[in-house]
């Protein structure tokens, strides 16, 4: 059972792609999601008997990397991180294999997109459930394959052409952290398996090289999770279809960069300055990236911003040791996030593939069960009390304050946790309430969609109302996290900002002060403009560093290398200086007699010379 | 004591040498010349012969004029077949063959 709920999404992957044809449309769809669902009935086994009962199980199947100094085994290994990520990857995904036979019905490679669908399953799988690096490192790179491949399914938009290949470059960054990290582990520790590396790391570690992995870790987790720096990729990457974003930008594939350092936590533990570095760039992503969500127009970018922000909770979790805390929000983000972009791909089929907020509007009345849908998710996300958000988000912000001097990462995402109530009903308020702006015929024909379609939300709607309150005691209590001592009022503050956001979103929005009318004015224009292009990342990337090593590529390494001396020294020059040599040695062949005369002479003279001359001398 | 003619057929020699190299005449100047050089060593060998007294150097002379007979015969016969396809013998003209 437990190698099959990592085999099984590969064997649907595997028919789907490579039989697809025989399957036919329907039926891929309905092998593939039979597969995922049986993996998630496993899985929930495995989170009852690894979790609940405390019982982890390893598995050691055969030498993978074997050498003097490195022995790598293929190994599982089921505990209780593994078990919750099982349990999100596997819920989410085979929902959204699911809705994807819904929303991508009618499309002709129905198959291939099951089919990368389940490879990405198994990739992230093979990665929360191995018990090494290595192996670790193949489902990380898996996943940024099926990323690319499935941001890319559209192959004929050059814009999701372009979108993958940043993903998948932007993500290599990162990745790079992580190999160098690895050697690192090793050179330390001379082994990479989890179980000897965190038992070796008691004590034994030195301070520079544990700083130096747990950077070099972070960095890793850095291109994946989207943090400050390398975050530019995850919002381009909403060129994919919706269901690829729920899959893979919001739930699944993004957790795994915080997935790593919850796993590494005993390596992070022994460096205060790395978990420094991790709280500040966590908090700053939350804030930045909250910020900018306040004023996208495109429903999915505005949620894969809010996807950075909540990535950044759980990295600050992380950054002040409460891993299980972070991986508790990582759950319940997981089921609020999957259920927010699942039913904007409802409200985007609903609307004839509009993605603009501008162009939305009054959807209530034709779509009241994706409206209840999206506000559940929202809620969840604000953080309302007893839902899913509630529990994870507020004792992370609880558990911040805690902190003596790392206290200014709370007021950063407490500020942050206002702003995404505010986007969040902004969200809803455009997109449903508000009056609506779009065309006479799309707005009349706006339906909701068909069984299977929304079968899946009520599901994610379930999962993120009740799953932080079912949870919420036994996903921590395999780290003991006290709760906070901090003063009720500072309890209370979440909320209460939480409420002002929203409150305040609705009263501007509604109260006609549309964001519209306000863009002419000066300050508030340039606000908007630097929030709109997001602080200005990409540009000030493109500008001062892809373009300067762009040039560089093209002037040091290709015309002045490659094609400058290289060539002159090697092939063009070689042959061109032996060409010329012969040229000239037979120019000395000129057709005349007496020129003959002379060189033999010469040469006669010369040889008499010689011979005489050795003679003598 | 015959260092005098000695000098002489190395200066024939010469002669001869210059005649090839620096002619741009015509072909049978450059026959001539090549007659001198063997003209000048004949007389090269009779002077060591009698020189070091040793008959070698006299039956190598006769040898070398039958040779030079023969070669003027050859050469002469290629240069009237030469001169019956070209029309002309100059020597400026034979340069067909580059390299």
């Amino acid at each position: 059972m437990y190698l099959l709920v990592i085999l099984a999404p590969l064997l649907g992957a595997l028919s789907s792609g490579l039989f697809g044809r025989k399957l036919g449309e329907k039926g891929a769809g309905v092998f593939t999601s039979a597969c995922l669902l049986l993996v998630l009935s496993w899985s929930t086994l495995i989170f009852y008997e690894t979790t609940i009962n405390c019982s982890a199980t390893f598995l050691k199947l055969w030498r993978w990397l074997d050498s003097d100094l490195l022995t790598t085994f293929i190994g599982f290994q089921f505990d209780h991180i593994t078990a919750t990520m099982l349990i999100v990857v596997a819920a989410v995904s085979s929902f959204v294999h699911i809705f994807s036979t819904a929303y991508m019905a009618g499309d002709p490679h129905l198959p291939r997109f099951m089919s990368y669908l389940s490879l990405f399953t198994f990739f992230m799988l093979l990665l929360v459930s191995s018990d090494n690096y290595p192996q670790l490192f193949i489902g990380w790179e898996g996943v940024g394959l099926c990323s690319y491949l499935l941001i890319n399914f559209w192959i004929t938009r050059i814009e999701a052409n372009k979108a993958a290949i940043k993903a998948m470059l932007v993500n290599r960054v990162g990745d790079i952290g992580l190999v160098l990290a690895m050697f690192a582990v090793w050179g330390a520790y001379g082994s990479l398996d989890f179980s000897t590396v965190f038992v070796a790391t008691e004590g034994t570690s030195t301070g520079h090289t544990a700083t130096l992995i747990g950077l070099l870790l972070f960095i890793g987790a850095v291109g994946k999770s989207a943090q400050l720096g390398l975050h530019t990729w995850l919002p381009d990457a909403m060129e994919g279809p919706t269901p690829v974003s729920a899959l893979i930008h919001a739930a699944t594939m993004v957790t795994a960069g915080v997935f790593l350092l919850i796993r590494s936590a005993p390596l992070l533990e022994q460096t205060p300055l790395s978990l420094m570095i991790v709280t500040v760039v966590g908090s700053l992503t939350a804030f930045f990236a909250a910020t900018i969500g306040l004023v996208q127009n495109d429903l999915k970018k505005v949620i894969a911003y809010s996807t950075c922000s909540q990535l950044g909770y759980m990295v600050v979790a992380c950054g002040i040791s409460n891993y299980s805390i972070s991986l508790f929000h990582l759950m319940n983000h997981a089921f609020f996030k999957a259920l927010l972009f699942l039913s904007a791909g409802s409200v985007i089929h609903a609307v004839a593939d509009e993605q603009d907020m501008r162009r939305m509007g009054g959807l209530i009345s034709s779509t009241p069960f994706t409206f209840t849908m999206v506000a559940i998710g929202s809620l969840a996300l604000m953080g309302t009390p007893f839902l899913a958000g509630f529990y994870s988000k507020d004792l992370i912000l609880e558990l911040t304050y805690d902190q003596h001097y790392l206290a200014f990462a709370h007021w950063l995402i407490l500020f942050s946790a206002l702003l995404t109530a505010f986007y969040s009903i902004r969200l809803l308020y455009c997109t449903f309430i508000a009056s609506s702006k779009s065309k006479k015929d799309v707005f009349v024909n706006a339906h909701e969609g068909s069984w299977n379609l929304t079968l899946p939300l009520v599901f994610l709607a379930i999962g993120s109302i009740f799953v932080g309150y079912l949870t919420k005691e036994c996903i921590w209590s395999y780290e003991a996290t006290l709760p906070a001592i901090v003063p009720l009022f500072i309890k209370l503050l979440p909320v209460l900002f939480s409420f002002f956001g929203a409150l305040s979103s609705l009263i501007i929005f509604h109260l006609a002060l549309s964001d519209y009318q306000l863009i002419t004015r000066g300050g508030y224009q340039a606000a908007y403009t630097f929030l709109q292009s997001a602080w200005q990342f990409n540009y000030i990337i493109n500008n001062f560093l892809v373009k300067i090593i762009w040039a560089t590529g093209h002037i040091i390494t290709y015309r002045a290398t490659d094609k400058g001396s290289l060539e002159i020294i090697g092939p063009r020059g070689l042959s061109g200086s032996a060409i010329e040599l012969t040229r000239r040695l037979s120019n000395l062949q000129s057709g005349k007699i007496f020129n003959y005369a002379l060189i033999i002479l010469i040469g006669v003279g010369a040889y008499i010379i010689g011979t005489v001359g050795t003679v003598y001398l | 004591m015959y260092y005098n003619f000695s000098l002489v057929s190395l200066f024939l020699l010469l002669l001869g040498l210059m005649g090839i190299i620096l002619n741009r005449g015509h072909l049978i100047i450059m026959l001539m010349s090549i007659e001198l050089i063997l003209l000048a060593a004949s007389f090269l060998f009779l002077i060591n012969s009698i020189a070091s007294d040793i008959l070698v150097g006299q039956f190598f002379t006769i040898l070398i004029l039958t040779v030079a007979a023969a070669e003027s015969a050859i050469g002469l016969g290629i240069l009237v077949a030469y001169y019956r396809i070209k029309g002309t013998i100059a020597v400026k003209s034979l340069n067909w063959l580059r390299g």
